[in-house]
C-alpha cells in the first residue's frame, strides 16, 4: 500500500462525483462524530508505540503503512479538514485533507476493512489511550453509508436486513435443523423427554445462536441443548430474532446493529424471558451484551450473558457435573478480542476450562493482551484480503506453536475459523475446538443413564 | 536587567499564558460540544478503580507493550517530560523566585534535568527521522514541536548558568522561546497533555463499564450480571 492521499481541498480539481462524495463525507462526519471519537482524533502524538501492538505492523515490519497510527491518520486527515477548526486554518501543518475520488475511497476501504481487524490491541497499548479501533469502525460506518464496502460484508449485511439472519436461513431450515438436533440428542442421551422449544413464553433463558449452528455446525447448538437438559433449565429459542450475530458491528452500520440486536431484545420481551444467553460467538456477545443496547436505544433490564458464563453458573450452583478426565489432551485458550478486550470475559472461560480439562496451559500473551486470530472484524467474509490476513497470521501461529498444545480452544465462531485457517496455512499440528465442545465432552450423565454416547 | 527582558519575563509571559489558557478552554469546549456515547447496558465493573488505573497508565509502564519491550523508550519519555516541567517552572522561578537559583543544588539539579531532557529529545528526533513508520506518520508539527522543545531545554540549562552573569541575551531568548511555545502549543501536538486526562477517562470509563482489565473472581463474576 502506498502512503498517498488526494487532497481535494488543497486544490486538485474534483469531478462532480467526487464533489458529491466529499459533501456526503462531510455530512456523515458531522452527524456521527461522538465526543470519544473526537478526543481520539485530536490526541495522537505519533509516538509509534501502537506499531509494537499490532499484528499487521509486527508481521509486516517492512511496510510502514501497517502502523495503526498511519491507518487512523487517513481518517484523521478528513477530520482535520472537515471538523477541526485548526486544521481548516492550517491544513498543511496537520496534513489535513480529504479523499473523495473513487480511487481514494477504495484505498481507504482497503485500509479500514482489509488491513485492520479492529482487535483493539493498539488502543490498549497506546500511552495516551487513543482508540484507533473506534476510529476504524467509525470510518467503516461512513464508507458503508457511501456504498464503499467489500462485497462479502455487504451481502451478509443485506441478508440480515432481509431475513433477520446473516445466512438467510428459512423457517423450514430452522425447524428441520432443530428436529434433527433433538432426535440426535434423544438418541445420544437415551432420553425421550428432551425437547427444543421455540417461542415458549416465561422461560428462564432465551437462547440466541450463530446461523452457522443451524446451517453447517449443529453440534454447537446440540452441546447447548445437552447442557440445558442436564441442568434442568427452562429455555427457548425465539422463532425470529435468534441470530445473535451482527454485521452492523463489522460494517460500522449502527442502524443494522440496532435492528439485529433489537430483534433479540424484542423477542426476549415478547416471550417474557428472564435472561438472554448467547452461544459462543465473539462479536455476537459484544453486540448483544454491550453495544446492542446502545444502538437500539434500549435500556437493559434483564441479565445478558455468554453460554460460557452460564456453564460457570451451573457448575458453581452444582446443577451439572463434569469429569475433567474425559478431556486428557493438552489444551490452550485463545481469547477472542470481542470477548476479552471488548467484553471483559477473561477469567470465566479459564475457570470453566480448568474444570473440564486435565491439561490446560496458557498461551502468552493472553487475556486483554492476546493477539487477534486474524479472522476478526468480519475479515472472514472478505476473501480479497485473505492473502494479507494469512501473512500477518504468522504472529498468532508463532504464539500457538510455543504452547505445544494439541488443541486450541476459543469461545468464538470467527476465531475458530480464523485459527483453523492459519493452522492449515502454517501446518501446525493442532485442532481447534470451542469451550462448549469440551464442556459437552466432560458432562456427566445422571446415575442410571449411560446414554449412547459411544455409538 | 534590560527593559526587554523585564517585559518578556512578566507582561509578555503572562499574556502568552493567558492566550494559551483561552485557546485551551475553547478547544475543550469545542470537543465537549460533540455528543457523548451513552451506555444502555448494565455495568459489570467498578468504575473508580478502572478509571483511576487508566488515568495513571503513564506511571504504569508494564501496561504498555512498547514500554515493556523497550524500557529505554519509557525512560526517554519520563526524562523528556520531567524536563518540560522543569523548563516551564523555570519561566516562573526566574522572575518570581530568583532566590531559589542562589542555591547551588537547585541550579545543578535543574541543569542535569534539562540536559538529560535535551538528550532524550534528540534521541526522539533521531528515532523519528530514522524509523520509516514514524517518518511516514510524522507531520511538520511533529518535527517542529520536538525541535522547539529541545531548544527550550538547551536555553533553559544555559539560562541558569548565565542568570548571574552578563549574557542576558540568553535569558531573553529563553523567555522569547517560552512565549512562542505558549502561543504555539494550543495548535500543536504538544497539547496532548491537556487531552490526556479526558481520553484516558473516557477509555477507562468504557472499560470499567464492561469490567475489562481487572481480575474477577469467578464466583463474584457469575453474579455480577445480576440486577
Amino acid at each position: 500500500m502506498k502512503g498517498r492521499i488526494v487532497n481535494l481541498a488543497a486544490g486538485s480539481q474534483p469531478d462532480s462525483r467526487s464533489a458529491t462524495q466529499y459533501r456526503m463525507l462531510s455530512r456523515l462526519f458531522r452527524e456521527r462524530l461522538t465526543r470519544e471519537i473526537a478526543f481520539s482524533m485530536v490526541s495522537c502524538v505519533h509516538c509509534g508505540a501502537c506499531a509494537q501492538a499490532c499484528h499487521y505492523a509486527l508481521a509486516r515490519a517492512h511496510d510502514p503503512c501497517m502502523t495503526p497510527a498511519y491507518k487512523a491518520d487517513q481518517i484523521r486527515r478528513m477530520f482535520n479538514r472537515n471538523m477541526n477548526w485548526i486544521g481548516r486554518i492550517l491544513s498543511g501543518r496537520l496534513n489535513a485533507g480529504t479523499s473523495a475520488a473513487d480511487a481514494d475511497m477504495e484505498r481507504l476501504r482497503d485500509i479500514v476493512f482489509g488491513a485492520c481487524t479492529g482487535c483493539r490491541r493498539c488502543t490498549f497499548n497506546c500511552p495516551i489511550g487513543v482508540d484507533n479501533a473506534a476510529l476504524i469502525r467509525f470510518t467503516r460506518g461512513i464508507l458503508t453509508e457511501m456504498g464503499v464496502v467489500p462485497e462479502g460484508l455487504s451481502n451478509a449485511s443485506r441478508n440480515q436486513w432481509l431475513s433477520g439472519n446473516q445466512m438467510s436461513v428459512t423457517e423450514e431450515e430452522f425447524f428441520d435443523s432443530l428436529d434433527w438436533i433433538k432426535a440426535e440428542l434423544q438418541y445420544e442421551l437415551g432420553v425421550g423427554d428432551l425437547d427444543i422449544l421455540v417461542d415458549k413464553e416465561d422461560c428462564d433463558i432465551i437462547y440466541a445462536v450463530n446461523p452457522r449452528e443451524i446451517k453447517y455446525d449443529p453440534h454447537s447448538l446440540m452441546n447447548a441443548a445437552k447442557l440445558f437438559y442436564l441442568a434442568g433449565e427452562s429455555w427457548t429459542l425465539p422463532r425470529y430474532g435468534w441470530d445473535q450475530t451482527n454485521f452492523g458491528l463489522f460494517s460500522g452500520d449502527d442502524r443494522l446493529g440496532a435492528f439485529m440486536a433489537g430483534n433479540l431484545y424484542r423477542a426476549a420481551e415478547r416471550l417474557r424471558a428472564r435472561r438472554i444467553v448467547v452461544s459462543e460467538c465473539g462479536h455476537g456477545y459484544r453486540s448483544v451484551r454491550w453495544e446492542g443496547y446502545s444502538w437500539a436505544n434500549n435500556q437493559q433490564t434483564i441479565p445478558t450473558e455468554s453460554v460460557v458464563e452460564t456453564v460457570m453458573r451451573y457448575l458453581i450452583e452444582g446443577r451439572i457435573k463434569v469429569d475433567r478426565l474425559r478431556n486428557t489432551g493438552s489444551v490452550t485458550f485463545h481469547d477472542s478480542c470481542n470477548v476479552a478486550r471488548y467484553g471483559g470475559l477473561v477469567e470465566e472461560p479459564r475457570w470453566v476450562l480448568k474444570q473440564v480439562c486435565s491439561d490446560f496451559r496458557e498461551m502468552y500473551p493472553n487475556g486483554v493482551n492476546n493477539f487477534c486470530c486474524t479472522g476478526g472484524g468480519g475479515l472472514l467474509t472478505m476473501p480479497e484480503y485473505r492473502p494479507l490476513r494469512l501473512e500477518v497470521a504468522r504472529i498468532k501461529a508463532d504464539q500457538l506453536k510455543v504452547t505445544e498444545a494439541d488443541t486450541v480452544c476459543t469461545m468464538c465462531h470467527n476465531c475458530r475459523d480464523g485459527l483453523g485457517d492459519l493452522i492449515d496455512h502454517y501446518q501446525l499440528n493442532m485442532k481447534v475446538v470451542q469451550v462448549m465442545d469440551l464442556v459437552a465432552e466432560a458432562l456427566v450423565l445422571p446415575p442410571g443413564n449411560e446414554g449412547n454416547i459411544n455409538e | 536587567m534590560s527593559e526587554y527582558l523585564r517585559l518578556l519575563e512578566h507582561e509578555i509571559h503572562i499574556a502568552a499564558l493567558s492566550f494559551m489558557g483561552l485557546a485551551y478552554a475553547i478547544r475543550v469546549f469545542w470537543l465537549f460540544s460533540f455528543r457523548p456515547v451513552t451506555e444502555k447496558s448494565l455495568p459489570a465493573g467498578h468504575p473508580s478503580r478502572t478509571v483511576a488505573s487508566s488515568l495513571f497508565t503513564v506511571a504504569r509502564p508494564w501496561t504498555i507493550e512498547k514500554h515493556r519491550r523497550t524500557p529505554v523508550f519509557y525512560a526517554q519519555f519520563v526524562v523528556f517530560h520531567i524536563g518540560a516541567a522543569a523548563a516551564i517552572s523555570l519561566t516562573f522561578i526566574i522572575p518570581h523566585w530568583p532566590e531559589l537559583l542562589a542555591i547551588e543544588a537547585v541550579v545543578r539539579l535543574m541543569q542535569v534535568t534539562l540536559i538529560a531532557a535535551f538528550v532524550a529529545g534528540m534521541a526522539r528526533l533521531y528515532r523519528r527521522l530514522s524509523d520509516p513508520s514514524l517518518r511516514l506518520i510524522s507531520t511538520w508539527d511533529d518535527y517542529f514541536a520536538l525541535v522547539m522543545m529541545n531548544l527550550f531545554y538547551v536555553l533553559g540549562a544555559w539560562t541558569i548558568s548565565n542568570r548571574c552573569g552578563a549574557c542576558s541575551w540568553i535569558v531573553l531568548t529563553f523567555f522569547l522561546v517560552a512565549a512562542l511555545i505558549h502561543l504555539y502549543v494550543p495548535f500543536s501536538k504538544i497539547v496532548h497533555y491537556l487531552y490526556y486526562p479526558f481520553v484516558r477517562y473516557y477509555l477507562g470509563k468504557a472499560m470499567a463499564h464492561r469490567g475489562i482489565g481487572r481480575y474477577v473472581h469467578p464466583e463474584e463474576s457469575s453474579w455480577r450480571n445480576k440486577l
